[in-house]
């Protein structure tokens, strides 16, 4: 048996306000645009935009409908804790709130013929399935690793930013939820922001990584043009790209 | 105080069988007890290499299953005083290992006053190898001057660095580099890694750079470790490695190319 962490992309589903029949039936209207696309693809609802009382919300009936329109219902997250005894009665399985990786906003409506406030906004996301127990709030640990980072393991800072004070081979994977800083090379993969903090960076005094990434959004290294390779570099996201520069 | 220390790369091949017997050879040859025990279960070389094929009447497995007593089975070498051999099985595989087994051999070895038990890994990361790492106090890496031979030993070092009984009790395994099959030549012509780029990449300490021999064949056809060859390049840089492990200061040697002679040079010498 074995259990590991893994990202993977899941459709999430914002609520905005409490009418079931009208959000499964906005939902099948999105569902029909792409059925391939949707048709028993996970989903995850999210409260935070919700506004109405969570706890009139009828989290049974979501669950069935969205069952009955082929999608499967994951879990939920960002709902007020005051509705988590409900959500379990539903059946629903109550996930870490997060924050959204997506750079779609509430005010453009995802598809052009839907009304502008509509009570669905759907949008794709990377989630981090990694082990965590805690929101993700301001970086407030450091985690320092002296010890070089060998090829074939796997170290994560969990809720904080990471500093490396020696190379990272090739076939090492560094993730943090914060920042990650390198006081050698880097040569394995690096995932910042692994939590959806899309403001972490990457700075390593070599770059000769394999794979980095930031808030979900991944990179070859040999896939960019940039001539700091083997140099000092900083890594940061700028909307859903990642730019290299110079340190 | 006795030292265990495990001499492993990851990669297959690269000399940790001709390197044990050299290894151990040398410590007993500067007064040391040393035995030298093969991990390999089924697939045993060590006696091959050191000339007592013909001697093993039981082994490391025959002892952990307490099918005999640890004096029946380790052979002490006819050339070197204090030199003694544990073969591995080789009717059996490396499933009829385990922790406590290995650990009471280790532990019956130290109380037997043997200064240094050194122990040949078999190739790969699973459990032979990790058997044989997991009691080490100290570890020397062999590696080729060779991309897949460094990418290997930098996954066995993160393993003896996470899950070796002193990293678990929250210790440092000392590493050693070692580098074998080094040749000068191919690393000027920019084929080779260089030793500089070796430690660039592994970032643990050269214990030492032993150079691409004929002698190491020899030795292995003969049965006598290479280290006894005295003229040999290969023989020489083992010496110069045991003295280093043994805190003397010696500096390279067989790390430059050859001098080229030029033509008027080859006529008057």
């Amino acid at each position: 048996m074995q259990l590991k962490g893994e990202m993977s992309m899941l459709n999430v589903l914002h609520i905005q306000d409490t009418d079931v029949s009208e959000i499964c039936s906005k939902l099948e209207q999105k569902r029909d645009e792409a059925p391939q696309f949707f048709m028993q693809s996970p989903i995850v609802i999210d409260g935070s935009e919700l506004s109405g009382n969570a706890l009139e919300f009828d989290f049974s009936a979501l669950k069935q409908g969205l069952l009955d329109l082929g999608f499967i219902p994951v879990g939920s997250r960002n709902f007020p804790p005051a509705a988590n005894n409900l959500m379990r009665e539903s059946g629903w399985a109550i996930m870490r709130d997060q924050q959204s990786t997506s750079s779609v906003s509430k005010s453009e409506p995802v598809q052009k013929n839907q009304v502008k406030d509509s009570p669905v906004e759907e949008s794709k996301e990377n989630i981090n399935t990694a082990p965590q127990t805690n929101p993700v709030a301001v970086m407030k640990n450091q985690m320092t690793v002296d010890r070089p980072v060998r090829s074939g393991q796997q170290v994560y800072a969990e809720n904080s930013d990471m500093t490396v004070l020696s190379p990272t081979s090739a076939g090492s994977e560094i993730m943090a939820d914060g920042s990650i800083h390198i006081y050698g090379a880097l040569r394995g993969r690096v995932l910042a922001g692994a939590r959806g903090n899309e403001s972490a960076r990457i700075y390593c005094q070599s770059l000769q990584a394999e794979l980095i990434a930031i808030a979900g959004r991944y990179q070859l290294l040999d896939e960019s043009d940039t001539t700091l390779k083997g140099k000092p570099a900083m890594i940061r996201l700028d909307g859903e790209k990642l730019v290299i520069e110079a340190l | 105080m006795s030292k265990v220390i495990v001499v492993t790369s990851g990669k297959g091949g690269v000399g940790k069988t001709t390197s044990s017997a050299a290894f151990a050879a040398g410590l007993a040859s500067k007064g040391h007890k040393t035995a030298v025990i093969d991990f390999d279960v089924g697939l045993r070389n060590l006696d091959l290499i050191m000339g007592v094929e013909r001697r093993v009447v039981y082994d490391f497995v025959n002892v952990i299953n307490g099918e005999s007593t640890l004096k029946q089975a380790l052979i002490k070498d006819k050339r070197v005083e204090n030199l003694y051999i544990l073969p591995a099985s080789q009717t059996r595989d490396k499933d009829a290992l385990n922790k406590e087994g290995v650990e009471s051999v280790i532990n019956e070895l130290k109380a037997d006053d043997f200064d240094y038990i050194v122990c040949d890994s078999p190739a790969g990361i699973e459990k032979g190898a990790f058997m044989a790492l997991y009691f080490a106090d100290e570890a020397i890496v062999v590696t080729n001057p060779e991309v897949s031979s460094v990418r290997d030993s930098d996954r066995i070092l993160g393993i003896l660095q996470s899950r070796s009984k002193v990293a678990e009790e929250g210790g440092t395994v000392k590493e050693h580099l070692l580098i074998t099959r080094y040749s000068p030549e191919r690393v000027e012509g920019g084929d080779m890694l260089s030793k500089e780029d070796i430690q660039e990449i592994l970032s643990i300490p050269l214990l030492g750079v032993i150079p691409e021999s004929g002698s190491v064949l020899q030795a292995s056809n003969s049965g006598n470790p290479v280290i006894m060859d005295k003229e040999s390049q290969a023989g020489q840089a083992y010496m110069d490695v045991v003295s280093r492990f043994l805190g003397e200061d010696i500096p390279l040697r067989f790390v430059e190319p050859e001098e080229k002679k030029g033509f008027f040079k080859k006529l008057f010498g």
